[in-house]
């Protein structure tokens, strides 16, 4: 019998959704760069490099008086810029949070909406199949208004739904973790 | 094919019976033989087989509403995309060049020279009618499923016209369909 092989794990990009290594061939590659530089810098070392002689040219511009000698020295990248994005800023990653609303629908029917599990490496189908067995209800993965996938669970679950989070998945800190209250977000501890 | 699949393409949508269930099972063994050992977590025994038929005779295999094979009519089971990046030694592969890419992309069938060149590659075992893993020079996962027109040892000699149908390509209808509820 034949061993049995494990799934490889392949890098999709965050933006674009292909293979990482294939955004240069996607719809936009321009608005996967950021992504990335910071999620799979060694696929496009050139990236680092663009992103680096940018920063050179910038830092060059400034010293103006010395700006016609620096223009040879913008080809030498210096490794400890190696970190930042056009414009020098250190880009920040999408905030670790999960965000839990109640909607209600129809007066006393209402639905309560789980986002951001997918930040701390939860598959949303998964979490959405745990969250339907745990409380006794439906649940599933829908997309969300801005496109991000959220799960929908039916019922006012938010009274245990944070323990059963962090029970559930160890990644989740609890104080990552907040509700939507009339419009105000709030930490959930 | 899959160039603008969307679920609204699906006519019917039904779970097949055990016996069926079976035989596709079956039929995916022997044509990937390294799936075999992970056959029962791809294809549970107990989860039910969802085949949804579409347009063209085009059948798609789901399991928990996740397309993991398609075939035609009642040809070979090809996998998606997807589920051939988990496994990407089950199939046979054939390289296309770089300046290939974005027309394999595009979903330009796969002409001979793309293979034939210094950045293709191919495997002389491939047969005519064969469902194959297109990969890409400089690129570790492969971009296409194809469905070989000519035996690889042709495409070698003939060097002309297309040599493989492109049936699935990245960011195509399927590869975006990850669900189909
Ligand atoms: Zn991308």
């Amino acid at each position: 019998m034949a061993e049995k092989p494990q799934p490889v794990q392949v890098l999709y990009c965050g933006v674009c959704g292909l293979p990482a290594e294939y955004c240069e061939f996607g719809p936009d590659f321009e608005k996967c760069k950021p992504w990335l530089i910071q999620n799979a810098p060694d696929v496009y070392p050139d990236l680092l490099k663009e992103a680096n002689a940018k920063e050179t040219d910038k830092v060059s511009d400034q010293l103006q008086s010395t700006s016609i000698s620096a223009g040879g020295g913008s080809s030498t990248s210096k490794p400890e810029e190696v970190k930042r994005l056009p414009g020098g800023k250190i880009k920040k990653k999408d905030k670790q949070e999960v965000i839990i609303e109640k909607v209600v629908r129809n007066k006393r029917k209402c639905i309560t909406t789980v986002k951001g599990l997918e930040l701390f490496g939860v598959k949303l189908s998964d979490a959405s199949k745990k969250l339907g067995k745990k409380f006794a209800t439906g649940a599933s993965v829908v997309k969300g208004p801005t496109e991000k996938e959220q799960i929908d669970v039916q019922g006012d679950i938010s009274y245990d739904i944070v323990e059963f989070i962090t029970d559930t998945w160890h990644d989740v800190p609890e104080a990552a973790i907040f509700f939507i209250e009339d419009g105000k977000k709030v930490p959930a501890v | 094919m899959f160039k603008k699949f969307s679920s609204e393409e699906v006519s019917a949508q039904n779970q097949v019976k055990a016996s069926v269930q079976r035989k596709i099972r079956q039929s995916i063994a022997e044509e990937y033989p390294g799936l075999e050992p992970v056959i029962d977590d791809l294809l549970p025994k107990k989860s039910p087989l969802i085949v949804a038929k579409c347009q063209n005779h085009l059948n798609v295999v789901l399991v928990n509403n996740v397309p993991l094979f398609f075939n035609i009519r009642d040809g070979p089971y090809m996998p998606t995309l997807r589920l051939l990046h988990q496994y990407p030694n089950v199939m046979k592969k054939l390289q296309v060049d770089r300046g290939a890419i974005k027309f394999v992309l595009a979903g330009a069938n796969i002409m001979c020279p793309g293979l034939t060149s210094p950045g293709g590659a191919l495997d002389d075992d491939v047969a005519e009618e064969t469902p194959v893993a297109i990969m890409a020079e400089g690129k570790q996962h492969a971009l296409a499923i194809g469905f070989t027109k000519m035996s690889a040892k042709d495409i070698r000699a003939i060097n002309k016209g297309i040599g493989v149908d492109n049936m699935h390509y990245l960011n195509d209808g399927l590869w975006k369909t990850e669900r189909l509820d």
